[in-house]
């Protein structure tokens, strides 16, 4: 469904930030992103969604297929067009608008008001919450309630594939709970994931393949379950050592080392 | 009875000076561009209005929509060729070019309809209203009416519509609306189109039986207090400071004017508008920025 082939993003014409990254999601799929900050996850998405553009930024090399189709480049608005929704890092939540009303923004494109409102029930019906809060102002919201939202807005546009950066990030472990519930909900449903995450227990808990990146590059990648078993992995993500005991942080920061010189 | 004939009239002028505000806040909501072109989008509504009317000779209820459909053209060509490119771009030079777009437009206006004071047509009855000893100018109170009516819709429309609710989303944030499949260009020039369409409205309503000068431009900065004392994103709430501004300028010109010896009344509705920031920065109804600590 989306193809990824050796994109390079440059930011301001100068900052190189993806160096060649290559990855392929598969219909119904969850392919997760993992890596440290700054290793380019985030651009990875940007670049794909075209909102890189409102960054400065372009894909310079490489090319981005959803479906067989190049996207790489093109309007943010236009590639929602073709199925593919980038929920954005930071709760980007329409502050001073109701959550019914960025239910309803996410939903602009249906013409038919019949099919708005099964739209939004069927996002009621997923996270019964959000209709409770549908008259708060947004800003309001507590994060987790925000990210919910996100989410919801998001299904209303009924992509084929929503782009997800840190859903967890600030999140009480209850709350990330929940929000994985849902996304884990949309996937038995059919809809295709591209998740961005560093909470690696609950990516491994939804994803189907794993990429790893580092310094702009894709450093490893593999099925989530072999991945979730990997030595390295396990050591920089979870700060385990091969017998199950906490690494050091210092130990960890060696790895990182080691893993940027090999990228 | 004068008291209550200046309160009326200057709630009336209030009025006039919250439809040519609007002009300036739904093109600050969807673009964060303050445009200090809004006289001039008066003026060149006002010429238009004269050239389809006099020079064209059309029936003036033909000539008037065809004005609105003339004005609503010349804002999207304005959008496309001076402001599209400049998306994203820093507030400075987007505010920059709004007014290095004043002076274009008033060479424009001088190069095409010339220099010469042009009678514009009588849109409203001149007769006023009589209400005992109340007198009420026909032309400001159907455009307090129009003024009303085109502050409910378009709350309606930027509230409970999609395309509006699309425009909203604009006004809040641009990368947020485009990664939601909405045309942050597009969205800028419809605001733009109304934008312009709400100043020739506003133009018919204030030059109705008078003569077309530049001089009809100052409207646009009389509006200026009014727009910043609501609130920038604020449809609805320019109606009450409309009202709050124009009676406060009545009663000071009718009262205070003759002790000081003239032009407190003019001053007055920038003392207001001073005095309503020092207290809350985003006017009466603005967006106040919602952070989470």
């Amino acid at each position: 469904m989306l193809q990824l082939n050796n994109v390079e993003a440059t930011y301001s014409d100068v900052i190189l930030a993806l160096k060649g990254v290559s990855i392929t999601v598969d219909e119904g799929q969850c392919v997760a992103l993992l890596g440290a900050n700054g290793a380019g996850k985030s651009t990875t998405l940007k670049s794909i969604s075209g909102t890189i553009q409102s960054e400065d930024g372009e894909v310079t090399g490489g090319s981005i297929l959803l479906d067989g189709k190049p996207i790489h480049n093109m309007e943010a608005s236009d590639v929602v067009r073709r199925g593919l929704v980038h929920v954005m890092e930071g709760r980007r939540v329409l502050r001073h608008m109701t959550a019914e009303q960025n239910l309803i923004v996410g939903g602009h494109m249906v013409r038919n008001s019949t099919e708005l409102n099964q739209r939004l029930e069927h996002v009621y019906k997923l996270m019964p919450r959000l209709k409770e809060l549908r008259s708060r102002t947004a800003g309001f919201m507590s994060g987790g309630e925000q990210q919910l939202l996100l989410i919801g807005r998001a299904v209303m546009a009924q992509p084929k594939l929503i782009i997800i950066d840190e859903p967890s990030l600030g999140l009480a472990p209850l709350m990330i709970k929940d929000v994985f519930g849902v996304l884990k909900r949309l996937k038995d449903e059919g809809t295709t994931f591209l998740l961005v995450e560093q909470n690696s227990a609950a990516a491994f808990g939804i994803a189907d393949y794993c990429y790893v990146m580092e310094n702009g590059r894709i450093v490893l990648d593999g099925p989530a379950d072999k991945m979730a078993e990997n030595e390295d992995v396990k050591e920089f993500y979870l700060g385990m050592t091969s017998e199950g005991e906490r690494k050091s942080y210092r130990d960890i920061k060696h790895y990182r080392r080691r893993k940027r010189w090999l990228g | 009875m004068d008291f209550l004939n200046y309160v009326i009239n200057g709630a009336l002028i209030g009025l006039l000076y919250a439809l040519i505000a609007m002009g300036f806040v739904v093109i600050y909501r969807a673009s964060k561009v303050f445009n200090f072109a809004q006289g001039e989008l008066v003026i060149l509504g006002g010429f238009i209005v004269w050239y389809t009317s006099f020079e064209l000779g059309l029936n003036l209820w033909l000539a008037i929509p065809i004005s609105l459909i003339a004005s609503a053209f010349a804002g999207y060509l304005i959008e496309r060729i001076f402001l599209t490119k400049l998306i994203g771009e820093s507030v400075f030079s987007m505010v920059m070019v709004t007014v290095g777009l004043l002076i274009f437009l008033r060479g424009f206006i001088l190069l095409v309809f010339g220099p010469a004071v042009r009678p514009f047509p009588i849109v409203f009855p001149l007769r006023p209203l009589f209400i005992g000893d109340l007198l009420i100018p026909m032309n400001l109170l159907i455009g307090g009416g129009i003024t009303i009516v085109c502050a409910v819709g378009l709350s309606w429309f930027f509230n409970k519509t999609r395309p509006g609710l699309r425009m909203t989303a604009v006004a809040e944030d641009h990368v947020v609306a485009s990664s939601m499949g909405i045309s942050v260009k597009h969205s800028i020039a419809a605001a733009w189109i109304i934008g312009a369409v709400l100043s020739t409205m506003g133009a018919i309503i204030f030059l109705s039986g008078k003569s077309l000068t530049f001089l009809a431009s100052d409207i646009g900065f009389a509006a200026l207090p009014v727009a910043l004392f609501a609130g920038l994103e604020s449809i609805g709430g320019l109606i009450l400071a409309g009202v709050i501004v124009g009676v406060a300028q009545g009663l000071a010109t009718a009262y205070l004017d003759p002790i000081i010896g003239g032009s407190i009344g003019t001053v007055m509705p920038f003392i207001i508008m001073l005095g309503i920031l020092l207290v809350r920065p985003t006017g009466l109804f603005g967006w106040r920025t919602i952070e989470r600590v």
